[in-house]
C-alpha cells in the first residue's frame, strides 16, 4: 500500500556524527545487558528518600510509597538529554548532561528545585512552542489545595527557567499523578491531559453515588491550549472525573489507527482503566468495555508499543502479582465469587490482579496474552517500558516495582488484628504506628524481558543487569552516551537513583529526530513506520510513558544484521507524511514535517473470508451455577459445557436441520435452516433437565432416514446415579419426527464425548461413549461405555466384554475412530483431561486394547479438550488435531515439568481432595492457596496455622508419602494444542501455531476455507468459567488456521478471518447449502454466530 | 491431714500471706481460676477468628472435658447432671488427689485439639503443670497419674467431638445465593462467604428434634408500604440515623464480632473480638466468682452454658439458612438510602433469627435457673476489646439487652430478635428441664 508513494522526501541526515559500529551480530545471539554506574562517575547522587514518622506515613497518606518520577530530554539542544527528578519529601533534581555519562547538578543555578509538598511526575515538554523542552511538575499529598499546585518551568535557555503554570492556566491544584501534553485536537499545538488521584478510598457503598459526580481533585482533567492559555473542558470532553479514579499512568497513542491520538489512563482499585478513543471533534470516548473483556484489577505503570512488529499498539497494564510461590500464597486470599459478581454487576468489568497485555489484533479488536508472553507477573509494579535494548528488532521490557511495606500481606489482615488485643490484655496502650513499622519490607528486582518474538518474551532481568533487590518507581530510556543505545535512568526510593548503562552487544540501529511544526517542534503524535526486508517496525513519538516519568523524544530504531533500512515513513500529527528510502544503518536522521506530503487516500480494505449472517435466537438462560461451590479446588466448571451441535437434513427437504443442545434450565432445540433464515423444527423436544454434551446424527436402525443420538453430560447438582444423566437415542420416523427410544441403554455417567464405529464388525453402527466427569467426584475417573446395536436401533451395554480396563480410560472429551493397524476393523483414538492420547485397538471385533505406546510417543499427557481427525498433508490417512488447555494461563506444563494432580479422601470426610502440584518457578508447590486447601481439609487448618508457614509449603508438607502414594495421581506434561502428523511410525506430535495457544481449545473444524485445494482448520475455544484466581481465558476469537497441505499452518488476523468472536466458542458446525458454506459457532450462554464463508 | 502437713512445710519459706492467698487459692478462688484458664481458650479462638457457631462448639468440647474428670473421679454437683452423649465404655470410676488440676489440663488437651492454632495452648499447660506442683495440687509422685487421667477423659471427649458431623461439613456444598429478592448476599465491606450455612447438620447435646425449636415464621419480604417487613424495615433504617450514645454504646458492648475488617487501601486489618459465646462464657465467669462456687460448680456451670451455646447455635444457624434471610443494610442500600451504614459490621451469614438473641436468652435462662433471678453483676467481658464494663440486675435484663443491640447496630429486624429470643427461651427452658428431671 505504500507503493503510492512518489515522490523522496527530503532527507537530512544529521552531521558530524556517524557512528560506525561493529560487525552485525544474528539477532538470536543478542542478549541485553545493563550495568549500573556508580554515582561517583555519573555525578547523579539523586536519592528519593522517604522520612517516615507520626505525620507521614502509609496510615495517613495512601500513596506514601509510591516513589518519584524520571524526565529526559535535551532541554538545551545540545544533543545530549538532560536528567530531571521528583523527589517525594526532598527537593528536584536538574542534571545536566556532559556527555560520556557525566552529569552535573545545575538544580540550584536553574531554580527547578520546587516546593516541598509531595511531588509526584514529571513531564518534559515544550508546552510554549518554542522549540526548547519546558518541565511540568506534578504535585499532590494530604497539604492544602493552595500548597499542591502544579508548576510549569518554561525553558529560557542556558538551563535557565522560569515558573510560569498561573500564566497558562495549569497550575491545577489537583491530587496529580502526570502530565501528559500533547495535540489532541490536531491544531497544532500541545495540549494538557492530566492525571489525578484520589486520596482518600471511598467507601464501596458510596461508588454509585461518587461515580456520578465530578471531585475537584481526583478527577482527571483535559485543558485545551488556546494560543498558551489552557482551557479546562474536561466535562464536555467526556473526560471522566469521579473520586473513584486513581489514575496512576496515562500514555498517548493512536489505538485505533484513525490518525487521531487517543488515551489509556490506569486505574488503581476497583476503577477499570479508561481507553479514551478520540472522536476528532473534541471529545473522547471510553471504550474500554469494548476493547478489552479483562483488565489488571490494580492497574499501575502501563505502555503502548508495538511488540510484535504488525504496526499496531499493543497494550500493556502493569499491577502487582509476584513471580514466585512464596510471595503469592502470602498474598492470596479466599476468592469471593458473590463479591465479583457484584463487581461486574456493578458495571466494574473483570479485573484480575496481574499485569496484563491486550494484543492488538485490528479492527479494534484486542486479545490479552500477558500470560502468554510471560510478563504478567512482576510483583507490585511501576514503570513498564517497551525498547529495543540490543537493537535486535524486538522491542524488549523493562518493570520497575517494589513496595516499601507488604501490607497486602494476608497474616497482617488477619493476625495484626490481635495487636490492639493482646495490649488490652497486658494493659499497654496501642499505637498503630507501631503497626505500620512492624509491617514487613521485602525489596525485589527489577524486571527485564527480552523479547524473542513470537509472542513470547524471556525473563533475563538478573542476566541483563537487574539483580539487586530494591524499591524503584519512575523510569526513563534515553541514548545519554549517543553510542546508539538505550540506556536507563530509574528512580529508586530510599536510594541512589540508577543509570544503567547499556552494554549490550547491540544490533545495527537509526535514530530519528523529528522536527515538527512550530506549536509541535517535536513532533509529538508522529507515528514512524520503517520496512526492512518486508518486515515493520513500528513506533509513536509519546515521550509519557511508564509511570510518573518522560522518556527521550530521539526514537529508537533497532534493525538487527539489516544494514539499511528499505522505506522510513514519517505519518505527522496532521497525518502528512515522509519518506526516506534506502536510509542506512548506525546513524541519527532528522526528519522535518515541513517537508511531508500530504495525507493519502486510505487504501481500500480486503474484504474478509468471513460474514456474519443471522443466527437461530436460542440462547441457553444465564447459569448462575457455580461448580466450585461443590468442589472448591477444580480450576474449571465442568457444568459449562453447551452448547453442543449436530446437523442432519432429517426430513428429506434438501434444508439443513441444526441440533443445538440444551444446558439444564434450557431443553435443546432443533432448527431447520431456509434460504438464510432460521425455524424450529417442529419434530423434535427435549428436557430442560439434561445437560447435552454432544450429538450424533446417523442412521442407527437402517431405515434410510438419519436417527438422533444425544450424550447427556455435565455437572451442576447431578449426582452420580442422576436420571438426568442418561443418554438418549431418537429414532426418525422418516418424517422428521424423532421419538425417544426406550429401552436405549440406562447407564448414567456424565458423557464427554461419543463416536459411531462398527465395533463388532457385523455391519451395524454401534457406539463409543467416553465419560467425562463424575459429578462431585472430579476428578475420579468415570467408566466409559461400548453399546453394540442389533440392527434395529436396539443397543445392548457390552462394555464388559469389549473395553478394558473396566471402560476407564481417563476424563474423556474426544473420540475418532480410524483402522489404526490396517486390519480392517475399526480402532478408537481417545483423548481427555489430565491424560494422554489413547489408542484402543479392536482385536477382530470382539474386544479393544489399550496400544497407546504403540501409536503416540511419551509426554503427552495432557488438558486435552477436542480432538479432531482430517488428512491435513494429503498423504491419504487421519491426521488429528487436538484442543488443549493452551498456554495463556498461570499453569505451566511440559515433559520435565508437569502438572500433578493428587485425589484422595485425604481427611476421610468423604469427599475427594483434588490437590494440584505445579511448577511455579523451578520447583513443585500445592496450587491452592492456604484458604481455598483449608476450606477443602479441616485437619490442615491447625497444619498450616499461618499464611507464612503455608507459603513455604509443598506437597510433602501437606501429606505424608504414604497418602500421596495412596492416591489416584494425574498429569499434565503438554497444554499445547497440537496437529498430530500420521505417519507409518505413528502419530508425529508438532504445536500449533502461537496464536492457536491463548485459549483452551474447545472445538475444531477442518474445512477448506480459502479453496487452494488444501484444508484450513478453524478453532474455537476460550474457558470464562474458571477460578477468580485464573481469571477469564477470553483471548481466542475463532481462529482460522490456514493449511499449505503439507501440515504447516499460519493464522489469520481478525481483520483477514473476519472472525472475532468474543466468549466461549463450544462447537462449531459447518452448513453447506444451496447459497453457499455457513459456519455456526456455539457460544456458551450466547446466541450462536453464523458466518458465510465467501 | 496431707493437707495441712503441705501448709506447715510452706510456712518456713514463705512470709505469712502468700499462705493466706494460697489457701484462698485452694479453697476459695476456684472459680476464678478456672475462668482465667478458660480465657486462655478464648485468647486462642480469638486469634484463631472462630466464628461464632464454631466458638460455642469449642467451648462446649473443652468444658465437657472438664466436667467429665470431675464427674469419672467421682465428683458431685448440686444439680442434676448433664447427660452427655455416649462417652463409650470406658469410662473412668476412680478418685484423684486433684480433680481440678487434671480438669484443667483436659480441658486444654480438647481445646489443642479442636482449635486450629490449639497448640499454643501447649504453653499454658506447661505452665498450669508448674503452677500445679508449685501450688501443690499434684506432686512429681502422681502427676503422671493425673495426666493419664486427663488425657484419658480428653480422648473420649474427642471421639465423641469427632462423630459430631464437623469434619463432613467440608465435603458439603457452600453457599450460594438464592435468586429472587430478599434472600441473603454477602455484605459490605468485606463480603465475606457465608459462614457455616450447612451447621444445622452438626450433631447437638440436647435438642434431639431440631424443628421443635424452629422460630415462628419470619415476616415475607415485601417492600410495598405497610407491610410488616416494610415497617421493620423503615425501624432499622431509622434507628441507624438517630441513635442515641447510650444506644451506640449498648450496641458496641455487645458487637462480639469476631473479625471486623477496617480497610485503608490496599491495607485491610482485621479487627478482633470474642463472639457472642464468648461473652456468655465471660459473664458466666464472673457470676461463678461472684458466687464463690466451688471448682465443680464452677466447671458444672460452664459447661451447662457451653453446651447450650452450642445446641443454641445449631438451632439459630439451621434458622439462618432455611430462610437466607437478607440483612438490612443490603436492602436499605438498595432501595431506601445508598449512603447509609449500620453502626456495626454486619456479620457475614442470613439475618433470621439474630444469633445473638437466642444463644444471649438460652444463656440467660440457664444462668437464672442456676443462679436466680436479678442477680446483680458487673459485666466486664469486653474490657479487652476497648469497652466499658457495664452493670445488670439480672441476666435477663443482660440478654434483653443484647438482643436489642443488634436492631440499634443497623444488622437484625424486629423480628428476628424477637422471635430470635422465643427461640432461645425455649432452648433454654428445655435444656434446664433435662436438668432438672435427672
Amino acid at each position: 500500500m505504500y507503493t503510492e508513494f512518489r515522490f523522496l522526501s527530503f532527507l537530512f541526515i544529521c552531521l558530524g556524527w556517524v557512528c560506525v559500529h561493529p560487525s552485525p551480530v544474528k539477532a538470536q545471539q543478542i542478549q541485553a545487558k545493563f550495568e549500573k554506574l556508580s554515582p561517583k562517575k555519573t555525578g547523579v547522587n539523586f536519592k528519593n528518600q522517604l522520612r517516615e514518622d507520626a505525620q507521614n506515613n502509609i496510615l495517613r497518606y495512601e500513596y506514601f510509597y509510591n516513589g518519584g518520577g524520571v524526565a529526559v530530554g535535551d532541554l538545551n539542544n545540545d544533543g545530549l538529554d538532560d536528567l530531571f527528578f521528583t523527589g517525594n519529601m526532598t527537593g528536584n533534581k536538574l542534571y545536566r548532561n556532559l556527555g560520556n555519562l557525566k552529569f552535573e547538578d545545575i538544580t540550584k543555578s536553574a531554580g527547578v528545585a520546587g516546593k516541598e509538598v509531595w511531588t509526584t511526575g514529571v513531564s518534559m515538554a515544550d508546552v510554549n512552542g518554542d522549540g526548547l523542552l519546558d518541565i511540568y511538575v506534578c504535585y499532590s499529598g494530604k497539604g492544602a489545595p493552595e500548597t499542591r499546585k502544579n508548576e510549569l518551568w518554561i525553558n529560557r535557555g542556558n538551563f535557565k527557567f522560569e515558573e510560569k503554570a498561573a500564566e497558562f492556566g495549569i497550575n491545577d491544584p489537583s491530587n496529580s499523578t502526570q502530565g501528559l501534553f500533547f495535540d489532541f485536537d490536531q491544531d497544532g499545538d500541545l495540549d494538557l491531559f492530566l492525571l489525578n488521584h484520589h486520596i482518600q478510598v471511598i467507601n464501596e457503598m458510596e461508588f454509585d453515588v461518587a461515580r456520578g459526580a465530578r471531585h475537584p481533585y481526583a478527577g482527571d482533567k483535559l485543558y485545551r491550549n488556546d494560543q498558551g492559555k489552557f482551557t479546562d473542558i474536561s466535562e464536555q470532553a467526556g473526560i471522566k472525573g469521579s473520586a473513584l479514579g486513581f489514575g496512576l499512568a496515562v500514555i498517548s497513542s493512536d489505538i485505533n489507527q484513525d490518525g487521531w491520538p487517543d488515551l489509556l489512563v490506569t486505574n488503581d482499585y476497583i476503577e477499570p482503566d479508561y481507553l479514551y478513543l478520540n472522536n476528532g471533534d473534541g471529545t473522547f470516548s471510553d471504550q474500554m468495555t469494548d476493547h478489552f473483556q479483562h483488565i489488571s484489577h490494580f492497574s499501575m505503570g502501563a505502555d503502548i508499543a508495538d511488540i510484535n512488529n504488525d504496526g499496531l499498539a499493543d497494550i500493556f497494564t502493569l499491577d502487582m502479582l509476584p513471580e514466585d510461590n512464596e510471595r503469592q500464597k502470602l498474598l492470596y486470599g479466599p476468592e469471593n465469587y458473590e463479591q465479583y459478581a457484584l463487581m461486574i454487576k456493578r458495571g466494574f468489568h473483570h479485573q484480575n490482579m496481574r499485569n496484563m497485555l491486550h494484543l492488538n489484533q485490528g479492527e479494534s479488536v484486542f486479545s490479552e496474552i500477558g500470560q502468554l508472553a510471560g510478563i504478567s507477573n512482576t510483583d507490585w509494579s511501576w514503570s513498564a517500558l517497551f525498547f529495543d535494548a540490543d537493537n535486535d528488532g524486538n522491542k524488549d521490557l523493562f518493570v520497575t516495582n517494589g513496595y516499601y511495606r507488604d501490607y497486602t500481606n494476608r497474616d497482617f489482615l488477619k493476625y495484626k488484628g490481635d495487636y490492639y488485643f493482646k495490649q488490652a490484655v497486658a494493659k499497654e496502650k496501642a499505637d498503630t504506628l507501631h503497626l505500620v513499622t512492624s509491617m514487613t519490607s521485602t525489596p525485589v528486582h527489577d524486571y527485564f524481558f527480552q523479547n524473542t518474538g513470537n509472542l513470547q518474551f524471556q525473563n533475563t532481568s538478573i542476566t541483563a543487569g537487574f539483580g539487586a533487590k530494591n524499591f524503584s518507581s519512575g523510569a526513563a530510556y534515553s541514548d545519554l552516551d549517543n553510542d546508539g543505545d538505550l540506556d536507563l535512568v530509574v528512580s529508586h526510593l530510599n536510594e541512589t537513583a540508577g543509570i544503567f548503562e547499556n552494554k549490550s552487544q547491540s544490533g545495527n540501529w537509526i535514530q530519528i529526530n523529528l522536527v515538527g511544526k512550530p506549536g509541535n517542534q517535536f513532533g509529538i503524535g508522529s507515528k514512524v513506520q520503517a520496512y526492512t526486508n518486508g518486515e515493520l517496525s513500528f513506533l509513536e513519538q509519546n515521550p509519557v510513558r511508564g509511570f510518573q516519568s518522560s522518556g527521550t523524544h530521539r526514537l529508537q530504531l533497532g534493525l538487527g544484521k539489516t544494514s539499511e533500512v528499505d522505506s522510513l515513513i514519517v505519518i505527522w500529527p496532521d497525518q502528512s507524511r515522509s519518506k526516506l528510502e534506502g536510509v542506512q544503518a548506525n546513524q541519527q536522521v532528522t526528519i522535518e514535517q515541513s517537508t511531508s506530503l500530504s495525507r493519502p487516500k486510505s487504501p481500500k480494505k480486503a474484504s474478509p473470508l468471513f460474514t456474519r449472517v443471522s443466527a437461530p435466537d436460542f440462547t441457553s438462560t444465564f447459569s448462575t451455577v457455580n461448580d466450585f461451590k461443590r468442589q472448591p479446588l477444580m480450576l474449571t466448571m465442568p457444568s459449562h459445557i453447551g452448547p453442543s451441535m449436530a446437523q442432519a437434513d432429517l426430513n428429506g427437504d434438501g434444508y439443513p436441520e441444526v441440533f443445538i443442545g440444551g444446558t439444564k434450565g434450557t431443553p435443546a432445540r432443533i432448527y431447520s435452516f431456509k434460504d438464510g433464515s432460521w425455524e424450529i423444527f417442529r419434530g423434535f423436544r427435549s428436557s430442560s433437565d439434561f445437560t447435552d454434551a454432544l450429538a450424533i446424527f446417523e442412521d442407527f436402525n437402517g431405515d434410510g432416514s438419519l436417527d438422533l443420538f444425544v450424550g447427556s453430560g455435565g455437572y451442576h447438582d447431578y449426582l452420580a446415579s442422576d436420571e438426568s444423566l442418561r443418554d438418549r437415542l431418537y429414532l426418525n420416523d422418516g418424517k422428521g419426527v424423532l421419538i425417544a427410544k426406550s429401552d436405549f441403554p440406562s447407564y448414567t455417567i456424565s458423557t464427554g464425548t461419543a463416536v459411531v464405529l462398527d465395533a463388532n464388525g457385523d455391519g451395524f453402527p454401534d457406539l463409543f461413549v467416553g465419560g467425562k466427569v463424575i459429578p462431585g467426584r472430579y476428578p475420579e475417573t468415570p467408566e466409559s461405555k461400548l453399546l453394540i446395536n442389533d440392527g434395529s436401533g436396539t443397543f445392548s451395554d457390552q462394555s464388559s466384554t469389549f473395553l478394558p480396563n473396566k471402560g476407564k480410560f481417563g476424563m474423556l472429551t474426544g473420540a475418532v475412530k480410524q483402522d489404526l493397524n490396517g486390519d480392517q476393523t475399526e480402532d478408537l483414538i481417545l483423548v481427555g483431561e489430565f491424560m494422554a492420547p489413547t489408542a484402543l485397538i479392536n482385536k477382530n471385533g470382539s474386544s479393544f486394547e489399550d496400544q497407546s505406546a504403540q501409536y503416540f510417543p511419551k509426554n503427552l499427557s495432557g488438558w486435552w479438550s477436542s480432538l479432531l481427525q482430517a488428512d491435513m498433508d494429503g498423504d491419504g490417512d487421519f491426521d488429528l488435531i487436538a484442543g488443549n488447555f493452551g498456554l495463556n494461563s498461570q499453569l505451566v506444563a511440559n515433559a520435565e515439568k508437569s502438572i500433578q494432580l493428587y485425589a484422595a479422601d485425604f481427611d476421610q470426610n468423604g469427599s475427594i481432595d483434588p490437590i494440584l502440584e505445579c511448577y511455579i518457578g523451578d520447583d513443585r508447590y500445592p496450587y491452592p492457596s492456604r484458604d481455598e486447601l483449608l476450606d477443602q481439609m479441616v485437619s490442615m487448618r491447625s497444619k498450616f496455622t499461618d499464611y507464612a508457614t503455608y507459603s513455604k509449603a509443598k506437597m510433602t508438607d501437606l501429606f505424608s508419602k504414604q497418602e500421596l502414594e495412596k492416591a489416584l495421581l494425574l498429569e499434565i506434561q503438554t497444554l499445547e494444542s497440537m496437529y498430530f502428523e500420521n505417519t507409518v511410525n505413528g502419530f508425529v506430535p508438532h504445536t500449533l501455531p502461537r496464536l492457536a495457544q491463548v485459549s483452551p481449545v474447545y472445538s475444531i473444524l477442518a474445512t477448506d476455507i480459502n479453496l487452494d485445494g488444501n484444508p484450513d482448520i478453524v478453532l474455537g475455544g476460550n474457558q470464562n468459567q474458571t477460578r477468580i484466581r485464573i481469571g477469564k481465558i477470553d483471548a481466542g476469537l475463532g481462529l482460522v488456521l490456514l493449511g499449505n497441505g503439507k501440515g504447516e499452518f499460519s493464522p489469520l488476523s481478525p481483520a483477514e478471518s473476519g472472525l472475532g468472536i468474543k466468549g466461549d466458542i463450544k462447537s462449531i458446525l459447518q452448513l453447506e447449502t444451496s447459497a453457499g458454506k455457513f459456519l455456526v459457532f456455539g457460544i456458551n450462554q450466547q446466541n450462536p454466530e453464523v458466518y458465510k464463508v465467501q | 491431714m496431707k493437707k495441712a502437713f503441705s501448709l506447715l512445710v510452706l510456712c518456713f519459706f514463705l512470709p505469712l500471706g502468700s499462705i493466706l492467698l494460697l489457701a484462698q487459692k485452694q479453697h476459695q478462688d476456684w472459680a476464678r481460676i478456672y475462668a482465667a484458664e478458660l480465657f486462655h481458650i478464648t485468647e486462642v479462638m480469638v486469634t484463631d477468628v472462630a466464628s461464632p457457631p464454631v466458638a460455642a462448639r469449642i467451648y462446649a468440647y473443652t468444658n465437657l472435658a472438664a466436667y467429665q474428670v470431675i464427674s469419672q473421679s467421682g465428683g458431685k454437683f448440686l444439680k442434676g447432671e448433664i447427660p452427655t452423649l455416649s462417652l463409650g465404655e470406658n469410662q473412668l470410676k476412680q478418685s484423684l488427689p486433684s480433680p481440678e488440676f487434671a480438669a484443667v489440663y483436659a480441658m486444654f488437651l480438647v481445646g489443642e485439639k479442636v482449635m486450629p492454632s490449639g497448640y499454643l495452648l501447649q504453653e499454658k499447660q506447661a505452665a498450669w503443670e508448674k503452677w500445679g506442683l508449685k501450688n501443690k495440687l499434684v506432686s512429681k509422685k502422681n502427676l503422671a497419674e493425673h495426666l493419664t487421667f486427663a488425657k484419658t477423659v480428653a480422648d473420649q471427649v474427642l471421639t465423641l467431638a469427632k462423630s459430631d458431623g464437623y469434619i463432613q461439613l467440608t465435603a458439603l456444598n457452600r453457599y450460594t445465593p438464592r435468586e429472587g429478592e430478599g434472600f441473603w448476599y454477602p455484605t459490605p465491606p468485606a463480603y465475606m462467604a457465608a459462614v457455616e450455612p450447612e451447621w444445622r447438620t452438626v450433631k447437638p447435646f440436647f435438642l434431639k428434634n431440631l424443628e421443635e425449636f424452629d422460630p415462628k415464621p419470619m415476616a415475607p419480604f415485601d417492600l410495598n408500604a405497610g407491610s410488616s417487613f416494610a415497617k421493620q424495615l423503615d425501624e432499622v433504617y431509622q434507628y441507624g440515623l438517630k441513635l442515641n450514645e447510650e444506644e451506640k454504646l449498648i450496641a458496641n458492648f455487645w458487637d462480639c464480632n469476631p473479625f471486623k475488617v477496617e480497610f485503608s487501601g490496599h491495607m485491610a486489618i482485621g479487627v478482633k473480638k470474642i463472639s457472642p459465646g464468648g461473652h456468655w462464657i465471660g459473664i458466666t465467669g464472673i457470676a461463678a466468682q461472684k458466687q464463690n462456687l466451688s471448682f465443680s460448680e464452677t466447671v458444672y456451670i460452664h459447661t451447662l452454658v457451653g453446651l447450650t451455646l452450642h445446641d443454641a447455635f445449631i438451632s439459630c444457624w439451621k434458622a439462618k439458612y432455611e430462610t437466607n434471610r437478607i440483612r438490612p443494610e443490603t436492602v436499605i442500600n438498595e432501595k431506601l438510602d445508598p449512603k447509609w451504614k449500620p453502626l456495626l459490621q454486619t456479620p457475614p451469614f442470613p439475618e433470621y433469627t439474630s444469633g445473638h438473641s437466642v444463644i444471649s436468652t438460652a444463656s440467660a435462662e440457664i444462668l437464672t435457673s442456676y443462679f436466680g433471678d436479678n442477680f446483680k453483676f458487673v459485666d466486664s467481658s469486653e474490657v479487652y476489646f476497648g469497652l466499658p464494663e457495664r452493670e445488670f440486675n439480672s441476666f435477663n435484663q443482660a440478654a434483653a439487652e443484647a438482643a436489642i443491640s443488634r436492631l440499634y447496630g443497623g444488622i437484625h429486624f424486629r423480628d428476628a430478635i424477637d422471635n430470635g429470643v422465643d427461640q432461645g427461651r425455649a432452648i433454654g427452658k428445655f435444656i434446664w428441664s433435662k436438668i432438672e428431671k435427672l
